[in-house]
């Protein structure tokens, strides 16, 4: 199957959902109320097949919550599928595909203390990588990088800092460094 | 971080409560003889035990330093000691991580003494490009004392090279001492030291009940009729 092929299939199994083409895979979103239901129909499916989980991960999205992202793979057809999903940033919580595939109970745990997205109905959701007793869940954007705050960065991150002559860009502030000014030992002194 | 189980920093500026007293000369090394005192130390930095604690990719640049193109074995460096208990020296290469760190400590209290650690690359030596991570060990320095630093990203098996032979020099300058250096003789006989509480327990898992395997009422014939004439 096409990934065109792959995304109407699955978007007509399950009655609702989008499924878009991208760099020629397919993606397809799914409303986190039917999120367990098209993992499973994504593995059940004869036509479908996708019974080989690659990985699940995150993407902080900011303002717009987070979004689950489940990698799947068909042995058989050797075609792949994207399942996205959404969930809001101030309840952060999904149903665990742990029963579908029991390899994702890694990866939802590692999305767990990365993300802090919750996964309900997972057999053992304790932190898998970090360090006993890590405050925070680094991979969000808003997690400050502490040690980036209170040195610059060493390098040239511009044209215009290398004395090349080039004219210089607008200053970017990348996630995880917040303004002096906002945040740290100096907050509200400028 | 608050919480994190990791010892306070052993390195510091000269005369702070971190720093470690330098070896007093004792009794013995003021009564032998100077040339009693080269042998002694001629022979410990030419049979320095080394212990990989290799974590990343610079632990490839000293397999590279180990195989016979560089061979430290000339250099009187014996590669891949059994374990941290027969080593004299520990080589730390690549990046550190909090998780990592207590595990770092916790092999170098199981060396004897004299022990020496060399910290190769720029991620043991200071976190090198993870300077900002949130999980990176800026530099192994904080967890356990370091002899000599090796730089770069990742270094040459010559950088290593000239790290030991600098590390040579330094035992050779050493007061001697046949009670363990500075810290006592039992100091020279390093116990096992057990991980934290709850690092290795597995936690009970719910397996299903497995159904009771009754005894065999034959024994079983042979899968395989033995060949005519064998034997």
């Amino acid at each position: 199957m096409t990934p065109g092929e792959v995304g109407a299939r699955l978007v007509a199994l399950l009655g609702e959902g989008v499924a878009a083409e991208t760099f020629g895979e397919v993606t397809v979103d799914v409303p986190a109320s039917r999120w367990l239901d098209a993992v499973s129909t994504a593995r059940d499916d004869a036509e479908l097949d996708l019974s080989y989980f690659d990985w699940l991960s995150a993407v902080d999205g900011q303002d717009d919550g987070f979004e689950v992202v489940v990698h799947l793979w068909s042995v058989r057809h050797r075609h792949r599928a994207l399942l996205r999903t959404r969930v809001p940033k101030d309840a952060p919580v999904l149903p665990s595909v742990a029963p579908v595939f029991a390899g994702a109970a890694w990866h939802e745990r590692e999305t767990y203390e990365m993300f802090g997205v919750s996964f309900d109905g997972h057999p053992d959701l304790t932190p898998l990588l970090l360090p006993d007793g890590f405050e925070g869940h680094p991979l969000r954007k808003d997690f400050v990088l502490a040690s980036r705050v209170a040195k610059e960065w060493p390098g040239a991150r511009e044209p215009g800092e290398s004395h090349t002559g080039a004219p210089a860009r607008r200053r970017m502030r990348p996630p995880g460094v917040p303004d002096p000014a906002e945040w740290g030992p100096e907050a509200g002194r400028a | 971080m608050g919480l994190t189980d990791l010892p306070a920093p052993m390195v510091g500026p000269p005369g702070s409560p971190y720093t470690s007293a330098p070896p007093r000369p004792g009794l013995l090394d003021r009564t032998l003889p100077d040339p009693i005192k080269f042998v002694l130390n001629w022979g410990r930095r030419y049979s320095l035990w080394v212990f990989n604690f290799g974590l990343a990719c610079c632990a490839i640049e000293f397999i590279a330093t180990s195989m016979s193109r560089h061979d430290f074995i000339r250099l009187g460096v014996i590669p891949f000691a059994h374990g941290p208990r027969q080593a004299d020296l520990m080589v730390v290469s690549g990046t550190v991580t909090d998780k990592m760190a207590p595990a770092v400590r916790r092999l170098y209290e199981q060396m004897p003494e004299p022990k020496y650690v060399i910290s190769f690359g720029a991620c043991s030596n200071c976190g090198g490009p993870y300077w900002d991570s949130y999980c990176v060990t800026k530099g192994v320095d904080q967890i356990i004392p370091v002899d000599v630093y090796v730089p770069g990203c990742p270094p040459r098996p010559e950088a290593l090279l000239q790290g030991i032979l600098r590390l040579q020099e330094k035992i050779a300058a050493e007061p001697v001492s046949l009670r363990g250096g500075s810290r006592g003789a039992a100091a020279l006989t390093a116990p096992a030291v057990p991980p934290p509480a709850g690092v290795l327990d597995v936690p009970p898992q719910d397996l299903p009940p497995s159904a009771p395997v009754a005894p065999p009422t034959a024994p079983p014939a042979p899968a395989v009729p033995p060949p005519a004439g064998a034997g």
